[in-house]
């Protein structure tokens, strides 16, 4: 059974359609990529599993129950975490008070002390900053915190969107290598990535996204050989 | 010289009174961008809770401040949701309308119950020696309950996790939805705590200086020359107005007739906001 479903979902902002009918499922403990030209409508896409845009018709399933009307905060309670466009952050707060927000849902409580072991190994440049105020640091860093925060709630599945903005391409690599180790532990990722190449280089399976249609779909590596995709998306 | 302290300390005592009523404008501002304008009526509303509870009821006038702080929470929830909720995504004049109805509302039901004839709290407490200074102690007792609940209050902001919630999502509501916090209720408690801090000040004003039903209004518009001067969105920043307002409330007397008084605080209100419209304390937006 797939832990995260879009059942031909159309969604968009008052009256502007922007999703078309989306299908899509994730298998517990997936990577999975979502790739697709500017204005595609990944971040919608990602907003209306979310909840922050209500699904016009079709349904979102999350563990097989449907929660296509379930506000934000009630999915974030049951494990499904996003890491959304522009940080989000509360800049306000410190650091290490954005991580404990972070930690909001019950379900991630008692494992506050080791997320947050892990997410200083994953960003030692946080450890050095946790009392800083977020809205005072560097776009690169704000991104680590924005990603560190999302672990910080213990996800059953991680959304993040535009993972590598801002970020130097070293960390990139070594935070796909955290990802993965993720993966590994049984937590389903999707990425929304612009650096197409990489993410289906690292992903199991990938969709791409197309004026609001998932067009291709597939294991990373065949949606990789595609050659609309190598036409389109990696420059080939 | 005697004199000048004497209305300084006359003032600041006052000041923390009305620097709570203006947290609780300015933290309903801060936190969903609305701006309260029921807010007088329920300083009213206070002022007659303890009346009502002491004169009728025969309960000891701090109990019944105590009283009336939990049955202003309370009434704010039930605000929020009913008149407040529906319009929060709205433009700012819906909210503006909303909340201007339940001031009606108030007013009109308080003054066909209670008429407008003056009422006071009989509490005679006799005085105290503050420095040269003598102060009834009721005035003393005030500001110290004042202060207590404007520390409470940043306390429970700064350690308490629903504290940290509220914070959250005055810094960024749709964030704080992602992470878990649920933002309506985390809203309605903070238009409760608004409408506590206005139901105690009137509550500690009613146990000070006569009032009638329609009194709110001039405690309204103090509350928004001090949230402006303090920076609106900023409670503690309400609680510093305050005290420049009470001591110019206190002073002025002096040098001038009294009617005079809130034509300096609205030349102040106007001044600083064309100066420094985040307030005294206020950084830059
Ligand atoms: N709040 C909004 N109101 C109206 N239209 C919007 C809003 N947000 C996005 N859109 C429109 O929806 C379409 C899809 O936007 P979306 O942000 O989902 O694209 P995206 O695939 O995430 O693009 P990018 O790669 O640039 O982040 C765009 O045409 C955009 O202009
Ligand atoms: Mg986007």
């Amino acid at each position: 059974m797939a832990i995260l479903e879009m059942r031909d979902v159309t969604s968009g902002y008052g009256e502007v359609q922007i999703l078309w009918g989306v299908t899509l499922a994730l298998q517990k403990g997936q990577m999975v990529s979502l790739v697709g030209a500017n204005g595609a409508g990944k971040t919608t896409l990602l907003r209306t599993i979310m909840g922050l845009n209500r699904p016009w018709s079709g349904q979102v399933l999350f563990e097989g129950e449907d929660v296509s009307k379930l506000p934000p905060h009630a999915k974030a309670a049951r494990g499904l975490v996003l890491v959304p466009e522009g940080r989000q952050l509360f800049t306000n707060m410190t650091v290490q008070e954005n991580l404990e927000m972070g930690a909001s849902p019950k379900r991630s409580r008692a494992d506050f002390q080791r997320n947050l072991e892990l997410v200083f190994d994953m960003f030692p440049r946080l450890k050095d900053r946790r009392n800083q105020k977020a809205g005072t640091m560097s776009g690169g860093e704000q991104q680590m915190l924005a990603v560190a925060r999302g672990i910080m709630a213990s996800p059953k599945v991680l959304m993040i969107d535009e993972l590598s903005l801002g970020l130097a391409p070293v960390l990139v690599l070594q935070l796909f290598e955290s990802l993965k180790k993720l993966r590994d532990t049984g937590i389903t990722v999707l990425l929304v990535e612009q650096n197409v190449k990489m993410a289906l280089a690292v992903t199991d399976y990938a969709y791409v996204l197309s004026e609001g249609r998932i067009e291709i779909e597939g294991p990373s590596k065949a949606v990789a050989s595609n050659p609309d995709v190598q036409k389109a998306y990696l420059g080939l | 010289m005697d004199a000048l302290i004497r209305s300084l300390i006359d003032g600041l005592l006052l000041g923390f009174v009305y620097g709570i009523a203006a947290m609780g404008l300015t933290l309903i501002w801060g936190v969903m961008n609305v701006i309260n304008l029921s807010h007088g009526a329920i300083i009213a509303l206070g002022m007659f809770s303890v009346y009502l509870l002491f004169t009728a009821l025969g309960i000891s006038a701090y109990i019944a401040v105590a009283i009336t702080a939990v049955l202003g929470l309370l009434f704010g929830i039930v605000i929020y949701f009913i008149a407040v909720h529906r319009v929060i995504d709205a433009p700012e004049l819906s909210t503006l309308l909303a909340t201007y109805a339940v001031n009606m509302i108030i007013i009109g039901v308080g003054t066909s119950i209670f008429k407008t004839s003056p009422r006071n709290v009989p509490l005679d407490l006799g005085s105290v020696h503050l420095g040269p200074a003598v102060v009834p102690t009721t005035r003393l007792i005030a500001a110290l309950v004042a202060i207590l609940v404007a520390a409470g209050l940043f306390l429970f902001l700064k350690y308490t996790r629903p504290g940290r919630y509220i914070r959250a999502v005055t810094d960024n509501r749709d964030a704080a939805e992602i992470v878990g916090v649920p933002s309506a209720q985390v809203l309605a408690l903070s238009f409760g705590l608004g409408t506590m801090l206005a139901a105690v000040s009137g509550a500690l004003i009613a146990t000070v200086f006569p009032f009638t039903i329609l009194s709110g209004g001039s405690y309204e518009l103090k509350s928004f020359v001090i949230g402006v001067l303090g920076g609106l969105g900023n409670p503690v920043g309400s609680l510093f107005g305050g005290l420049i307002l009470g001591d110019i409330e206190s002073l002025v007397p002096l040098v001038m007739p009294t009617t005079w008084t809130p034509v300096l605080e609205f030349v102040l209100f106007v001044v600083i906001l064309l100066v420094k419209p985040n307030g005294l304390f206020g950084g830059e937006e």
